[in-house]
Protein backbone atom coordinates (compact mmCIF):
# COMPACT_ATOMS: atom_id res chain seq x y z
CA UNK A 1 0.00 0.00 0.00
CA UNK A 2 2.82 2.24 -0.46
CA UNK A 3 2.22 5.19 -2.52
CA UNK A 4 2.80 6.11 -5.76
CA UNK A 5 2.58 7.79 -8.89
CA UNK A 6 -0.93 6.98 -8.88
CA UNK A 7 -1.78 8.34 -5.91
CA UNK A 8 -5.00 10.57 -6.37
CA UNK A 9 -7.39 11.98 -3.80
CA UNK A 10 -10.07 14.72 -2.42
CA UNK A 11 -9.66 16.23 0.70
CA UNK A 12 -12.02 18.09 2.40
CA UNK A 13 -12.61 19.08 5.86
CA UNK A 14 -14.96 22.27 5.83
CA UNK A 15 -15.81 23.08 9.90
CA UNK A 16 -13.85 25.93 11.57
CA UNK A 17 -12.92 24.94 14.56
CA UNK A 18 -12.75 26.68 17.76
CA UNK A 19 -10.68 25.19 20.68
CA UNK A 20 -9.87 26.19 24.41
CA UNK A 21 -10.84 26.19 27.64
CA UNK A 22 -14.17 28.51 28.00
CA UNK A 23 -14.40 28.33 23.63
CA UNK A 24 -18.30 28.01 24.41
CA UNK A 25 -18.24 31.94 25.28
CA UNK A 26 -17.51 31.91 21.45
CA UNK A 27 -20.21 30.69 20.39
CA UNK A 28 -23.03 33.69 20.32
CA UNK A 29 -20.20 35.19 18.19
CA UNK A 30 -20.36 32.25 15.85
CA UNK A 31 -23.72 32.24 15.42
CA UNK A 32 -23.85 36.04 14.29
CA UNK A 33 -20.87 35.45 12.00
CA UNK A 34 -23.09 32.26 10.42
CA UNK A 35 -25.90 34.85 10.38
CA UNK A 36 -28.48 33.02 12.98
CA UNK A 37 -30.35 35.30 14.79
CA UNK A 38 -32.77 32.68 15.90
CA UNK A 39 -31.11 29.07 17.58
CA UNK A 40 -32.18 26.02 18.15
CA UNK A 41 -30.27 24.39 20.90
CA UNK A 42 -30.18 20.44 20.58
CA UNK A 43 -29.25 17.97 23.04
CA UNK A 44 -30.16 15.30 24.86
CA UNK A 45 -32.52 14.61 27.97
CA UNK A 46 -29.61 14.06 30.96
CA UNK A 47 -27.62 17.16 29.34
CA UNK A 48 -30.49 19.28 29.76
CA UNK A 49 -30.41 18.47 33.35
CA UNK A 50 -26.68 20.00 33.68
CA UNK A 51 -25.41 23.39 33.52
CA UNK A 52 -23.40 22.93 30.20
CA UNK A 53 -27.43 23.78 28.20
CA UNK A 54 -27.09 26.62 30.26
CA UNK A 55 -23.60 27.78 29.48
CA UNK A 56 -24.45 27.61 26.44
CA UNK A 57 -27.81 29.57 26.18
CA UNK A 58 -26.19 32.17 28.57
CA UNK A 59 -23.61 32.83 25.68
CA UNK A 60 -26.12 32.50 23.04
CA UNK A 61 -28.27 35.36 24.65
CA UNK A 62 -31.08 36.98 22.54
CA UNK A 63 -30.04 34.59 19.92
CA UNK A 64 -31.82 31.33 21.63
CA UNK A 65 -34.47 31.21 20.10
CA UNK A 66 -35.66 27.76 21.96
CA UNK A 67 -33.87 24.28 23.00
CA UNK A 68 -35.35 21.02 22.08
CA UNK A 69 -33.95 18.50 24.99
CA UNK A 70 -35.73 15.09 23.65
CA UNK A 71 -32.54 13.34 22.21
CA UNK A 72 -31.72 10.01 23.41
CA UNK A 73 -28.91 7.19 22.97
CA UNK A 74 -29.18 5.93 19.33
CA UNK A 75 -31.29 8.82 18.46
CA UNK A 76 -34.74 8.18 15.82
CA UNK A 77 -36.46 9.43 12.69
CA UNK A 78 -38.92 10.38 15.18
CA UNK A 79 -36.98 12.71 17.31
CA UNK A 80 -35.73 14.39 14.18
CA UNK A 81 -38.78 15.12 12.99
CA UNK A 82 -40.51 16.60 16.31
CA UNK A 83 -37.42 18.37 16.59
CA UNK A 84 -37.87 20.20 13.07
CA UNK A 85 -41.09 20.66 13.70
CA UNK A 86 -40.35 22.37 16.84
CA UNK A 87 -37.11 24.35 15.13
CA UNK A 88 -40.03 25.27 12.21
CA UNK A 89 -42.05 26.47 14.84
CA UNK A 90 -39.77 28.49 16.62
CA UNK A 91 -38.16 30.40 13.27
CA UNK A 92 -34.95 28.63 13.90
CA UNK A 93 -32.34 29.92 11.36
CA UNK A 94 -29.71 27.84 13.10
CA UNK A 95 -28.79 24.74 14.88
CA UNK A 96 -26.24 24.34 17.71
CA UNK A 97 -26.04 20.58 18.99
CA UNK A 98 -25.21 19.83 22.29
CA UNK A 99 -23.69 16.42 23.33
CA UNK A 100 -22.45 13.53 21.74
CA UNK A 101 -23.15 11.53 18.67
CA UNK A 102 -26.56 11.62 19.23
CA UNK A 103 -26.95 14.93 19.41
CA UNK A 104 -25.02 15.76 17.11
CA UNK A 105 -26.57 13.77 14.43
CA UNK A 106 -29.93 14.85 15.31
CA UNK A 107 -28.63 18.85 14.96
CA UNK A 108 -27.74 17.30 11.02
CA UNK A 109 -30.83 15.63 10.51
CA UNK A 110 -32.88 18.82 11.78
CA UNK A 111 -31.04 20.88 9.76
CA UNK A 112 -31.69 19.45 6.70
CA UNK A 113 -35.41 19.46 7.46
CA UNK A 114 -34.86 23.32 8.60
CA UNK A 115 -33.56 24.17 5.13
CA UNK A 116 -35.25 21.80 3.00
CA UNK A 117 -38.95 20.61 4.56
CA UNK A 118 -40.34 17.04 4.42
CA UNK A 119 -39.32 14.40 7.09
CA UNK A 120 -36.59 12.65 7.91
CA UNK A 121 -37.20 9.34 5.83
CA UNK A 122 -37.54 11.14 2.57
CA UNK A 123 -33.82 11.85 2.72
CA UNK A 124 -32.32 8.97 4.21
CA UNK A 125 -32.66 6.70 1.10
CA UNK A 126 -30.08 9.35 -0.42
CA UNK A 127 -26.30 9.39 -0.80
CA UNK A 128 -25.14 12.57 -1.57
CA UNK A 129 -27.99 13.99 -3.38
CA UNK A 130 -28.72 17.36 -1.08
CA UNK A 131 -27.72 20.23 -3.46
CA UNK A 132 -27.39 22.87 -1.37
CA UNK A 133 -25.40 23.91 2.25
CA UNK A 134 -28.19 23.07 4.84
CA UNK A 135 -29.29 25.34 7.96
CA UNK A 136 -26.13 26.48 9.37
CA UNK A 137 -24.79 23.90 12.18
CA UNK A 138 -22.91 24.73 15.37
CA UNK A 139 -21.57 21.70 17.17
CA UNK A 140 -20.23 21.68 20.92
CA UNK A 141 -19.20 18.13 21.53
CA UNK A 142 -20.05 16.81 25.26
CA UNK A 143 -18.00 13.96 24.44
CA UNK A 144 -14.66 12.75 22.58
CA UNK A 145 -15.04 10.02 20.17
CA UNK A 146 -17.45 10.52 17.44
CA UNK A 147 -15.68 13.29 15.49
CA UNK A 148 -19.06 14.33 14.23
CA UNK A 149 -18.28 17.67 14.33
CA UNK A 150 -16.42 16.97 11.14
CA UNK A 151 -18.19 14.80 9.56
CA UNK A 152 -20.37 14.26 6.61
CA UNK A 153 -23.01 10.93 8.19
CA UNK A 154 -25.80 11.03 10.63
CA UNK A 155 -26.75 7.60 11.69
CA UNK A 156 -30.90 8.05 13.34
CA UNK A 157 -32.18 4.91 13.77
CA UNK A 158 -35.83 4.24 12.95
CA UNK A 159 -37.45 2.32 16.27
CA UNK A 160 -40.59 1.26 14.56
CA UNK A 161 -38.54 -0.36 11.90
CA UNK A 162 -35.73 -1.24 14.08
CA UNK A 163 -33.23 -0.39 11.61
CA UNK A 164 -30.55 2.47 11.42
CA UNK A 165 -30.32 5.08 8.68
CA UNK A 166 -27.92 6.63 7.55
CA UNK A 167 -27.76 10.04 6.16
CA UNK A 168 -24.64 10.76 4.22
CA UNK A 169 -24.34 14.42 2.76
CA UNK A 170 -21.16 17.00 1.87
CA UNK A 171 -23.66 19.55 2.62
CA UNK A 172 -24.47 18.06 6.30
CA UNK A 173 -20.89 18.54 7.51
CA UNK A 174 -21.57 21.08 10.43
CA UNK A 175 -20.02 25.09 9.83
CA UNK A 176 -18.17 25.08 13.25
CA UNK A 177 -17.12 22.90 16.13
CA UNK A 178 -16.50 23.94 19.37
CA UNK A 179 -14.01 22.15 20.93
CA UNK A 180 -13.88 22.96 24.93
CA UNK A 181 -12.44 20.89 27.11
CA UNK A 182 -14.89 22.23 30.24
CA UNK A 183 -18.16 20.49 28.05
CA UNK A 184 -16.39 16.92 28.41
CA UNK A 185 -14.79 17.61 32.22
CA UNK A 186 -17.62 15.43 33.74
CA UNK A 187 -17.92 12.40 31.60
CA UNK A 188 -17.74 9.33 33.43
CA UNK A 189 -14.50 6.79 33.17
CA UNK A 190 -16.28 4.48 30.93
CA UNK A 191 -17.99 6.52 28.37
CA UNK A 192 -14.49 8.39 28.43
CA UNK A 193 -12.56 5.28 27.64
CA UNK A 194 -15.43 3.47 25.04
CA UNK A 195 -15.82 7.17 23.34
CA UNK A 196 -11.84 7.65 22.68
CA UNK A 197 -11.56 3.79 21.98
CA UNK A 198 -13.83 5.14 18.84
CA UNK A 199 -11.70 7.69 17.95
CA UNK A 200 -8.36 5.37 17.75
CA UNK A 201 -10.71 3.39 15.78
CA UNK A 202 -11.47 5.29 13.33
CA UNK A 203 -7.98 6.82 13.47
CA UNK A 204 -6.36 3.19 12.81
CA UNK A 205 -8.95 2.48 10.19
CA UNK A 206 -8.15 5.35 8.24
CA UNK A 207 -4.92 4.65 8.16
CA UNK A 208 -5.64 0.95 6.95
CA UNK A 209 -8.48 2.23 4.49
CA UNK A 210 -8.16 1.16 0.62
CA UNK A 211 -8.57 5.39 0.45
CA UNK A 212 -5.94 6.65 2.68
CA UNK A 213 -3.85 9.69 1.45
CA UNK A 214 -0.97 11.76 2.88
CA UNK A 215 -3.37 14.23 4.51
CA UNK A 216 -5.31 11.76 6.78
CA UNK A 217 -2.66 10.10 7.59
CA UNK A 218 -0.57 12.38 9.54
CA UNK A 219 -4.14 13.92 10.87
CA UNK A 220 -4.78 10.06 11.79
CA UNK A 221 -1.02 9.35 13.59
CA UNK A 222 -1.42 12.34 15.49
CA UNK A 223 -4.46 11.39 16.91
CA UNK A 224 -3.40 7.80 17.76
CA UNK A 225 -0.32 9.69 19.32
CA UNK A 226 -2.58 11.89 21.47
CA UNK A 227 -5.13 9.22 22.48
CA UNK A 228 -2.27 6.84 23.75
CA UNK A 229 -0.86 9.68 25.88
CA UNK A 230 -3.80 11.28 27.25
CA UNK A 231 -7.08 8.97 27.33
CA UNK A 232 -5.82 6.81 29.95
CA UNK A 233 -5.39 10.31 32.00
CA UNK A 234 -8.82 11.43 31.11
CA UNK A 235 -10.28 8.33 32.55
CA UNK A 236 -8.06 7.86 35.54
CA UNK A 237 -8.97 11.89 36.75
CA UNK A 238 -11.72 12.88 34.49
CA UNK A 239 -11.17 16.97 35.69
CA UNK A 240 -7.89 17.19 33.82
CA UNK A 241 -8.38 19.60 30.98
CA UNK A 242 -5.29 18.82 29.02
CA UNK A 243 -6.49 15.77 28.87
CA UNK A 244 -9.79 16.43 28.08
CA UNK A 245 -8.64 18.82 25.11
CA UNK A 246 -5.96 16.53 23.56
CA UNK A 247 -8.94 14.54 23.51
CA UNK A 248 -11.12 16.32 22.02
CA UNK A 249 -8.64 17.66 19.42
CA UNK A 250 -7.46 13.91 18.76
CA UNK A 251 -11.32 12.80 18.17
CA UNK A 252 -11.76 16.15 15.89
CA UNK A 253 -8.75 15.05 13.91
CA UNK A 254 -10.00 11.44 13.76
CA UNK A 255 -12.94 12.87 12.46
CA UNK A 256 -11.30 14.42 9.54
CA UNK A 257 -9.30 11.57 8.63
CA UNK A 258 -11.81 8.72 8.76
CA UNK A 259 -14.30 11.25 6.93
CA UNK A 260 -12.11 11.72 4.07
CA UNK A 261 -10.30 8.14 4.23
CA UNK A 262 -13.24 6.42 5.39
CA UNK A 263 -13.60 3.21 7.80
CA UNK A 264 -13.73 -0.64 7.16
CA UNK A 265 -14.43 -3.79 8.70
CA UNK A 266 -14.34 -3.19 12.13
CA UNK A 267 -17.20 -0.25 11.37
CA UNK A 268 -19.10 -2.76 9.44
CA UNK A 269 -18.60 -5.34 12.64
CA UNK A 270 -19.17 -3.12 14.90
CA UNK A 271 -22.67 -1.34 13.40
CA UNK A 272 -24.07 -5.04 13.21
CA UNK A 273 -22.90 -5.94 16.70
CA UNK A 274 -24.52 -1.94 17.89
CA UNK A 275 -27.96 -2.86 16.04
CA UNK A 276 -28.55 -5.98 16.72
CA UNK A 277 -27.42 -6.17 20.25
CA UNK A 278 -27.22 -2.78 21.59
CA UNK A 279 -23.78 -2.51 22.50
CA UNK A 280 -22.44 1.32 22.46
CA UNK A 281 -20.58 2.01 19.33
CA UNK A 282 -17.71 2.29 20.88
CA UNK A 283 -16.85 -0.52 22.77
CA UNK A 284 -17.85 -2.41 20.32
CA UNK A 285 -15.02 -0.99 17.97
CA UNK A 286 -12.80 -1.19 20.96
CA UNK A 287 -13.16 -5.05 20.65
CA UNK A 288 -13.23 -5.75 16.94
CA UNK A 289 -10.62 -3.29 16.68
CA UNK A 290 -7.66 -5.65 17.20
CA UNK A 291 -9.60 -8.98 15.40
CA UNK A 292 -10.03 -6.52 12.83
CA UNK A 293 -6.00 -5.28 11.85
CA UNK A 294 -5.04 -9.41 12.62
CA UNK A 295 -7.56 -9.95 9.24
CA UNK A 296 -6.40 -7.19 7.18
CA UNK A 297 -2.58 -7.65 8.93
CA UNK A 298 -0.85 -9.39 5.71
CA UNK A 299 -2.19 -6.87 3.43
CA UNK A 300 -0.98 -3.98 5.19
CA UNK A 301 2.02 -4.61 7.54
CA UNK A 302 3.48 -1.51 6.34
CA UNK A 303 0.41 0.70 7.59
CA UNK A 304 0.50 -0.85 10.48
CA UNK A 305 3.91 -0.58 11.33
CA UNK A 306 3.35 3.75 11.11
CA UNK A 307 0.34 2.60 13.56
CA UNK A 308 3.14 0.96 16.08
CA UNK A 309 5.50 3.68 15.64
CA UNK A 310 2.49 5.95 16.93
CA UNK A 311 1.62 3.69 19.54
CA UNK A 312 5.33 4.21 20.57
CA UNK A 313 6.72 0.98 19.70
CA UNK A 314 10.26 1.04 18.46
CA UNK A 315 10.46 -0.34 14.89
CA UNK A 316 14.08 -0.69 14.76
CA UNK A 317 15.34 -3.74 13.76
CA UNK A 318 11.57 -5.44 13.13
CA UNK A 319 10.15 -6.10 10.32
CA UNK A 320 6.65 -4.21 9.54
CA UNK A 321 4.83 -7.43 9.96
CA UNK A 322 6.30 -7.86 13.87
CA UNK A 323 5.64 -3.78 14.08
CA UNK A 324 2.07 -4.94 13.02
CA UNK A 325 1.48 -7.48 15.59
CA UNK A 326 2.95 -5.81 18.23
CA UNK A 327 0.60 -2.83 17.64
CA UNK A 328 -2.04 -5.27 17.95
CA UNK A 329 -1.27 -6.46 21.06
CA UNK A 330 -0.59 -2.85 22.32
CA UNK A 331 -4.37 -1.99 21.35
CA UNK A 332 -5.22 -5.03 23.26
CA UNK A 333 -3.04 -4.00 25.98
CA UNK A 334 -4.28 -0.11 26.08
CA UNK A 335 -8.50 -0.79 26.07
CA UNK A 336 -8.22 -3.42 28.72
CA UNK A 337 -5.72 -1.14 31.02
CA UNK A 338 -8.80 1.51 30.78
CA UNK A 339 -11.08 -0.94 31.86
CA UNK A 340 -13.29 -1.78 28.71
CA UNK A 341 -14.33 -5.41 28.04
CA UNK A 342 -12.24 -7.62 25.51
CA UNK A 343 -14.47 -9.79 23.86
CA UNK A 344 -17.83 -9.76 22.13
CA UNK A 345 -19.08 -12.24 25.02
CA UNK A 346 -18.54 -10.32 27.94
CA UNK A 347 -20.64 -7.49 26.28
CA UNK A 348 -23.64 -10.42 26.20
CA UNK A 349 -23.78 -11.26 22.25
CA UNK A 350 -24.88 -14.57 21.85
CA UNK A 351 -22.44 -16.88 19.98
CA UNK A 352 -25.46 -17.99 18.05
CA UNK A 353 -26.06 -15.00 15.95
CA UNK A 354 -22.41 -14.51 14.99
CA UNK A 355 -23.26 -15.80 11.59
CA UNK A 356 -26.62 -13.25 11.33
CA UNK A 357 -24.11 -10.63 12.55
CA UNK A 358 -21.36 -10.97 9.74
CA UNK A 359 -24.28 -11.44 7.24
CA UNK A 360 -26.12 -8.06 8.33
CA UNK A 361 -22.46 -6.39 7.91
CA UNK A 362 -22.21 -7.20 4.12
CA UNK A 363 -24.90 -4.29 3.86
CA UNK A 364 -22.39 -1.84 5.54
CA UNK A 365 -20.43 1.01 3.29
CA UNK A 366 -17.62 0.75 5.40
CA UNK A 367 -16.48 -2.62 3.82
CA UNK A 368 -15.93 -1.34 0.55
CA UNK A 369 -12.85 0.65 2.04
CA UNK A 370 -11.27 -1.99 3.82
CA UNK A 371 -7.69 -3.00 2.35
CA UNK A 372 -8.63 -6.56 2.38
CA UNK A 373 -11.84 -7.72 0.41
CA UNK A 374 -14.05 -8.80 3.01
CA UNK A 375 -17.48 -8.88 1.26
CA UNK A 376 -17.65 -13.09 2.63
CA UNK A 377 -19.54 -14.10 5.45
CA UNK A 378 -17.44 -16.34 6.13
CA UNK A 379 -14.67 -14.13 6.94
CA UNK A 380 -16.72 -12.15 8.45
CA UNK A 381 -17.93 -14.79 11.00
CA UNK A 382 -14.30 -15.91 11.28
CA UNK A 383 -13.37 -12.74 12.99
CA UNK A 384 -16.64 -12.29 15.07
CA UNK A 385 -15.54 -15.83 16.19
CA UNK A 386 -12.21 -14.59 17.15
CA UNK A 387 -13.13 -11.53 19.20
CA UNK A 388 -16.22 -13.43 20.68
CA UNK B 1 -17.62 -0.33 -35.16
CA UNK B 2 -17.08 2.22 -32.39
CA UNK B 3 -20.83 3.27 -30.81
CA UNK B 4 -21.84 6.45 -29.43
CA UNK B 5 -21.74 6.25 -25.48
CA UNK B 6 -24.95 6.51 -24.57
CA UNK B 7 -26.65 6.19 -27.72
CA UNK B 8 -29.45 3.61 -28.74
CA UNK B 9 -27.23 1.92 -29.89
CA UNK B 10 -24.32 1.78 -27.52
CA UNK B 11 -27.34 1.20 -24.85
CA UNK B 12 -28.45 -1.98 -26.77
CA UNK B 13 -24.80 -3.27 -26.77
CA UNK B 14 -24.42 -2.81 -23.41
CA UNK B 15 -27.67 -5.24 -22.46
CA UNK B 16 -25.73 -7.77 -24.80
CA UNK B 17 -22.74 -7.40 -23.10
CA UNK B 18 -24.34 -7.43 -19.49
CA UNK B 19 -25.87 -10.68 -20.52
CA UNK B 20 -23.24 -12.30 -21.67
CA UNK B 21 -20.93 -11.43 -18.40
CA UNK B 22 -19.65 -12.71 -15.23
CA UNK B 23 -22.85 -10.65 -13.97
CA UNK B 24 -24.90 -13.28 -14.49
CA UNK B 25 -23.56 -14.42 -11.54
CA UNK B 26 -22.05 -11.89 -9.41
CA UNK B 27 -26.12 -10.52 -9.76
CA UNK B 28 -28.00 -13.40 -9.64
CA UNK B 29 -29.74 -12.47 -6.03
CA UNK B 30 -30.34 -9.20 -7.27
CA UNK B 31 -33.96 -8.71 -7.04
CA UNK B 32 -34.10 -4.55 -5.71
CA UNK B 33 -35.71 -3.70 -9.17
CA UNK B 34 -34.53 -1.74 -11.96
CA UNK B 35 -31.36 1.11 -11.56
CA UNK B 36 -31.03 3.86 -13.91
CA UNK B 37 -28.01 6.11 -14.66
CA UNK B 38 -28.62 9.80 -14.80
CA UNK B 39 -26.01 11.20 -17.29
CA UNK B 40 -26.33 15.49 -16.75
CA UNK B 41 -26.54 17.82 -19.28
CA UNK B 42 -23.12 19.37 -20.76
CA UNK B 43 -23.85 21.31 -24.34
CA UNK B 44 -20.45 22.00 -24.75
CA UNK B 45 -19.87 18.11 -25.70
CA UNK B 46 -23.42 18.11 -27.32
CA UNK B 47 -25.29 16.79 -24.46
CA UNK B 48 -28.06 19.06 -24.55
CA UNK B 49 -30.58 17.97 -22.18
CA UNK B 50 -29.74 15.22 -19.28
CA UNK B 51 -29.71 11.50 -20.87
CA UNK B 52 -31.39 8.86 -18.62
CA UNK B 53 -30.45 4.80 -18.85
CA UNK B 54 -32.85 2.82 -18.00
CA UNK B 55 -31.16 -0.89 -16.96
CA UNK B 56 -34.15 -3.35 -15.78
CA UNK B 57 -32.15 -5.50 -13.64
CA UNK B 58 -33.28 -9.24 -12.49
CA UNK B 59 -31.93 -12.32 -10.91
CA UNK B 60 -28.38 -11.34 -13.47
CA UNK B 61 -29.78 -10.79 -15.83
CA UNK B 62 -30.74 -7.49 -17.82
CA UNK B 63 -34.41 -7.65 -19.29
CA UNK B 64 -34.45 -4.45 -20.54
CA UNK B 65 -31.78 -1.19 -21.36
CA UNK B 66 -33.21 1.67 -23.01
CA UNK B 67 -32.95 5.43 -23.05
CA UNK B 68 -35.33 7.60 -21.12
CA UNK B 69 -35.65 10.93 -19.58
CA UNK B 70 -34.55 12.20 -16.54
CA UNK B 71 -38.01 12.12 -14.98
CA UNK B 72 -38.50 8.12 -15.97
CA UNK B 73 -35.14 7.65 -14.71
CA UNK B 74 -35.90 8.95 -11.52
CA UNK B 75 -38.90 6.47 -10.48
CA UNK B 76 -36.26 3.63 -10.54
CA UNK B 77 -35.67 2.39 -6.93
CA UNK B 78 -32.02 3.21 -7.28
CA UNK B 79 -31.31 6.02 -9.48
CA UNK B 80 -27.08 7.16 -10.24
CA UNK B 81 -26.74 10.83 -11.16
CA UNK B 82 -23.50 11.88 -12.50
CA UNK B 83 -21.71 14.70 -14.82
CA UNK B 84 -20.62 12.93 -18.29
CA UNK B 85 -16.72 13.56 -17.16
CA UNK B 86 -17.72 10.94 -14.23
CA UNK B 87 -19.86 8.62 -15.94
CA UNK B 88 -16.49 8.46 -18.40
CA UNK B 89 -14.18 7.68 -15.96
CA UNK B 90 -16.54 4.23 -14.78
CA UNK B 91 -16.62 3.79 -18.81
CA UNK B 92 -13.28 3.66 -18.02
CA UNK B 93 -12.38 2.01 -14.93
CA UNK B 94 -11.26 4.76 -13.47
CA UNK B 95 -13.55 5.59 -11.11
CA UNK B 96 -14.88 2.85 -9.22
CA UNK B 97 -18.88 3.65 -8.97
CA UNK B 98 -20.12 2.73 -5.47
CA UNK B 99 -16.49 4.55 -4.28
CA UNK B 100 -18.03 7.65 -6.53
CA UNK B 101 -20.87 7.70 -4.73
CA UNK B 102 -19.52 7.84 -1.17
CA UNK B 103 -17.08 10.56 -2.45
CA UNK B 104 -19.90 12.17 -3.44
CA UNK B 105 -19.29 11.71 -7.29
CA UNK B 106 -21.80 10.31 -8.01
CA UNK B 107 -25.61 10.88 -6.33
CA UNK B 108 -27.60 7.58 -5.18
CA UNK B 109 -31.30 7.92 -4.83
CA UNK B 110 -31.92 4.44 -3.41
CA UNK B 111 -30.46 2.64 -0.61
CA UNK B 112 -27.13 2.23 -0.55
CA UNK B 113 -26.65 -0.97 1.91
CA UNK B 114 -28.74 -2.66 -0.71
CA UNK B 115 -26.01 -2.02 -3.65
CA UNK B 116 -22.85 -2.06 -1.28
CA UNK B 117 -24.32 -5.43 -0.77
CA UNK B 118 -23.59 -6.23 -4.82
CA UNK B 119 -20.66 -4.25 -5.07
CA UNK B 120 -19.25 -7.29 -7.25
CA UNK B 121 -22.31 -7.39 -9.31
CA UNK B 122 -21.36 -3.34 -9.43
CA UNK B 123 -17.73 -4.17 -10.66
CA UNK B 124 -19.16 -6.81 -13.35
CA UNK B 125 -21.69 -3.87 -14.94
CA UNK B 126 -18.93 -1.81 -14.96
CA UNK B 127 -16.63 -4.79 -16.53
CA UNK B 128 -19.36 -5.46 -19.51
CA UNK B 129 -19.36 -1.59 -20.34
CA UNK B 130 -15.79 -1.36 -20.95
CA UNK B 131 -16.05 -4.56 -22.79
CA UNK B 132 -18.01 -2.23 -25.57
CA UNK B 133 -15.96 -0.41 -28.39
CA UNK B 134 -16.49 3.14 -27.49
CA UNK B 135 -16.53 6.55 -29.09
CA UNK B 136 -16.77 9.11 -26.08
CA UNK B 137 -18.56 12.65 -26.77
CA UNK B 138 -15.12 14.58 -26.14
Amino acid sequence: MQYNERLQFIYTNPTKIVFGKGAVKEVGYEAEKLGGSRALVVTDTDLAKTDLVERVKTFLGKRCAGVFAEVVQDTGVHIVDKGAAYGKSIGADLVVSVGGGSSIDTGKGIAILLKEGGKLHDYAAQFNALTRPQTPHIVIPTTAGTGSEVTYAAVIKDHERKQKLLVVDYNIIPNVGILDPEMTAGMPPRLTAATGMDALTHAIEAIHSAQCEPISDAMALHAIRLIHTYLPIAVARGGDLVARGQMLIAACIAGVAFSNAQVGVVHALAHSVGARCGVPHGVANSILLPYGMSFNKDTCPDRYALVAEALGISRAGISDEEASSRAIEEIKRFSSSIGLPQRLREVQVPKEILRELAELSLYDGSLVYNPKPAFDADLLEKILEEAW
Amino acid sequence: MALKVFSEEWIKAYKDAINKSAYRDAGKDWRAGPVSLVVLANPDIGLSQDVGIWLDLHEGVCREASVCDRQKASTAPFCITGEYSQWKQVLLKELDPIKGMMQGKLKLKGDLPTIVRYVKAAQELVNAASTLETEFLD
